[in-house]
């Protein structure tokens, strides 16, 4: 944020905070254009510190695809730290653009990535930087347009009042139309903000809050949502890529100079989740499956080698092991990735699909942290959340990693499920204690180092488009007590337990679960001076709750009360792809405690494949 | 050009680079992580280092710290081919941005610890320079004593030392409004001295750079040659 030289003695700013590297651009590969020759200025902002933003594929993919365009210059922006924060606002310098320099305000297009919901604080901490009113009713003609898109926006009421236009789904196709749309209308004169967003919300994924009005009933619930005109659509379609093979991927990556979180090439391998655990919302609103093929990623892989220079490739998608040619692409890669001297990492494998012979293939998997994530104590649970991996796959898997030389793994859970009870709480502790028998099973000089093994703990949080989204969540008590009940049955020293904070989880659920009635507390916590919320050190449970009370806003309303099957869901305006009927349905075997097979085994009808695209799996 | 052997499976390209504006702000440690990116995509024939893990060599000299530009940095780069030192250069220019570029690049078989001597612009901004404080600048750097507290973990008490023996020359004069004082300072590893201790010893001493406004002093340090012992160009 420091290239342009009307912002003055900046450089005696970078030097009196914290790592100034994140501060100043200037990375080979980034885009730069002549802001004259462009008719659509974008800012990409990521509510979140540099380091972590860099290394978000989305953004990666949209400003790759924003800036193919010659009409349009996407540039980045990310939130300063606290120390930077308070020199800017010292000293008058606005927030401003990575590449140019420029500040926000001489931008078009203004668009978030909201990836989790604990990031809309400094989201909207960074719109006040930029100068820009809070609130989408408040914005003059001279304001850009603020874009809000990522996984957080399929259920965006709780910040819908301080966006313009929501994009739901993925965006390469649709923030290149409405780019488009605006472009046009400057060029012919008939732009004015509501007209530009009258025209957009006729785009199909793009949803414009304003243009809907809510009423409730007395009971507090949702009555309806009615647009306010009759061409504005009742429905909100999410978009959808079509085909990943055909569809544009960078081939090359903005070079930081400061290390990042994931400092290397990564490639999207598919979309989408065969599996249908119920708790998880990304398997669900990234369908229909769609797969790359081996061809085009290796294709992929090697040119982003040779405009990067990253000595690791890792593959990434929600469940990579679940990849029908996993086999042919790590084959392909491999041919000259050693040569090369790059490593590969997959970061998610599955515990029935971890085999010895990835253990030989794949570097990461050789060499680095060994991670499961049963999520549930027992088989009956595990068939609740319809994570269909047994005690047999655990034990052969962590049979397979200990004879392979490791002696340490993490297993992930989640208390708060729905129907859970002390007996499966009891059955994580059963389940970790298991494992490290079955590690003294091998004979003793081929175990130079004790076993540890880590359970780490997250709370259940009920997420919309999940066949969960109508369970309640846990009272904050509840997950204490369950938490410490845990804790008690842990004896053997090496098993180390970890468990999230349930406040976090508390506040977490109430925006994932929340409606237009909570903008009044996160703007009054923005006021405040709320910022970083989904870091430890400045999330505030007693502030957030201070927030929500001043407001009078009900916390068990959205959390232990759980919704009503018949009842008006904030994002029920929202199209996902998969149906109602669908997750109603999965609710209703989880509490039969009965199972789903995966999309590969056949199709369950989930209403996805609807959306179209070139899939994998569905018919 | 040496012939590589088994005992000798190498050769040594020296380069000399710039790293300004901007990139003042990156750590040494960004710096290494980032040039091994850099080589990596200019495709040179480079050698990787034996074992588990095989690495390309990269040996630097003096390291810069955060906040000092410099058009004098040298870095070795371990070979296992025959390339022109001018293509490499043209192949490592091509990718890197304008704040570094590789300004010479050659073969040696010098050892980098020859460099000894380091010298530095330091411009100080202050809205009362005059030639008198240029003057007691001059005048406080050139005493016998020039005495500074050292860097110190928060639980220690910081030691003071006296940094005269390590300043080779100095002088400062007024330009505009801006006090200039070049120096030439030890950058002998044993016996490294980091300008900024200079910029210290001014701040104790003639009470400039006190100001807590940041747009109304503030200065700024730039590396521009270096030395042997002997005080001949070091390349
Ligand atoms: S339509 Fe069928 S195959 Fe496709 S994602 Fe849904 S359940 Fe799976």
């Amino acid at each position: 944020m420091s290239h342009n030289p009307e912002t003055k003695n900046i450089s005696s700013v970078l030097k009196a905070v914290n790592k100034p590297g994140r501060y100043i651009g200037g990375e080979y590969n980034r885009v730069m254009k002549n802001k004259d020759e462009v008719k659509c200025r974008f800012a990409f902002c990521f509510p979140d510190t540099y380091e972590i933003g860099m290394s978000n594929l989305g953004v990666r993919i949209l400003y790759d695809v924003l800036n193919r365009d010659k009409d349009i210059w996407c540039e980045r922006v990310y939130a300063p730290w606290e120390d930077m924060k308070a020199k800017m606002e010292e000293y008058d310098i606005p927030l401003s653009a990575v590449e140019s320099g420029d500040p926000l305000s001489a931008f078009d297009l203004v668009a978030f990535s909201l990836q989790y919901e604990l990031c809309y604080t400094t989201a909207l901490q960074m719109l006040k930087l930029a100068g820009f009113p809070l609130r989408s009713k408040d914005r003059g003609e001279d304001v850009p347009i603020i874009v809000g898109g990522g996984p957080c926006v399929f259920n965006s009421e709780p910040v819908a009042d301080f966006f313009d236009l929501m994009n739901i789904g993925e965006g390469e196709e649709v923030l290149l139309e409405i780019c488009h749309l605006y472009n046009e209308m400057k060029d012919n004169g008939t732009y004015t903000r509501a007209a530009f967003l009258r025209a957009a919300s006729h785009i199909e994924g793009v949803y414009i809050p304003s243009l809907y009005d809510v009423s409730y009933n007395e009971d507090g619930t949702i009555k309806e949502y009615r647009p306010l005109y009759d061409d504005v659509p009742t429905k909100i379609k999410k978009r959808i890529v079509e085909d990943l093979d055909k569809a544009p991927y960078p081939d090359k990556l903005i070079m930081p100079y400061v290390e990042t979180v994931h400092d290397r090439i990564v490639l999207e391998v598919y979309r989408g989740c065969i599996r249908g655990c119920r708790f998880c919302q990304a398997g669900m609103v990234y369908r229909p499956i769609r797969e790359k093929s081996p061809e085009t990623l290796c294709k992929n892989a090697k040119c982003l080698y040779e405009n990067t220079g990253y000595d690791e490739i890792s593959l990434i998608s929600l469940s990579i092991s679940d990849y029908s040619e996993l086999r042919e692409l790590t084959d392909g890669l491999l041919s000259w990735t050693d040569n090369a001297h790059v490593s590969l990492s997959l970061p998610s494998l599955r515990i029935d699909s971890f085999s010895e012979e990835l253990m030989k293939k794949v570097s990461s998997v050789r060499t680095g942290g060994l991670t499961f994530a049963p999520e549930a104590g027992t088989q009956r649970l595990r068939d609740v959340i319809n994570k269909n991996v047994c005690e047999e796959d655990l034990m052969r898997a962590v049979g397979i990693a200990f004879r392979g030389g490791k002696s340490s793994v993490k297993l992930y859970f989640m208390n708060g499920l729905p129907t859970e009870t002390l007996e499966d709480i009891e059955g994580i502790a059963d389940l970790a204690g298991k494992v490290v028998k079955e590690y003294y099973k091998m004979p003793k000089q081929d175990r130079p180092r004790g076993v540890s093994v880590t359970i780490s703990v997250a709370c259940f949080v009920p997420k919309p488009f999940t066949p969960f989204q109508w369970e309640k969540q846990d009272s904050f008590e509840e997950l204490i007590k369950k938490q410490e009940h845990l804790k008690g049955c842990i004896t053997d020293k090496k098993i180390r337990y970890t468990y999230h904070d349930a406040k976090v989880s508390f506040v977490e659920a109430v925006l994932a679960r929340g409606d237009r009635r909570l903008s009044d507390a996160i703007e009054l916590l923005v006021n405040e001076g709320a910022m970083f919320d989904a870091w430890d050190e400045y999330f505030d449970y007693d502030k957030w709750m201070s927030a929500f009370e001043r407001t009078g806003v009900d916390t068990a309303f959205y959390t232990t009360r759980g919704f009503g099957l018949d009842e008006i869901l904030p994002w029920d305006m929202i199209d996902c792809g998969v149906t109602k009927e669908f997750l109603l349905r999965e609710r209703k075997k989880a509490y039969e405690g009965k199972t789903t097979p995966s999309c590969a085994e056949h199709c369950n009808g989930c209403g996805a494949n609807k959306l179209g695209g070139k899939n994998r799996w569905c018919n | 050009m040496v012939q590589l052997t088994p005992q000798h499976p190498y050769v040594t390209l020296r380069l000399k680079f710039k790293k300004v504006g901007s990139l003042q702000y990156i750590s040494h440690l960004d710096l290494v992580r980032t040039m091994s990116k850099i080589i990596t995509r200019a495709k040179l024939p480079l050698w990787y280092t034996e074992g588990f893990n095989p690495k390309p060599k990269m040996i630097f000299a003096a390291p810069l710290s955060i906040g000092t530009e410099s058009v004098c940095e040298f870095m070795d780069l371990r070979l296992v081919d025959d390339i022109s030192p001018e293509e490499a250069k043209a192949r490592l220019n091509a990718n890197m941005t304008d704040e570094m570029q590789v300004i010479d690049a050659y073969y040696t078989e010098d050892k980098l610890t020859e460099l000894k001597w380091l010298s530095y612009s330091i411009d100080i901004t202050t809205d009362n320079a005059s030639v008198e404080l240029a003057q007691s600048c001059e005048r406080a750097l050139l005493t016998d004593e020039v005495l500074v507290k050292k860097k110190a973990k928060p639980w220690e008490e910081a030691p003071t030392v006296n940094i005269r023996p390590l300043i080779k020359e100095i002088s400062a004069e007024l330009r505009g409004d801006v006090i200039h004082i070049d120096a030439v300072l030890s950058a002998d590893a044993s016996a490294f001295l980091n300008p900024e201790y200079v910029v210290k010893a001014l701040r104790s001493a003639c009470g400039i750079l006190s100001n807590p406004d940041l747009t109304k002093e503030y200065y700024s340090i730039m590396r521009t040659a270096a030395y042997k012992a002997d005080m001949s160009e070091f390349r």
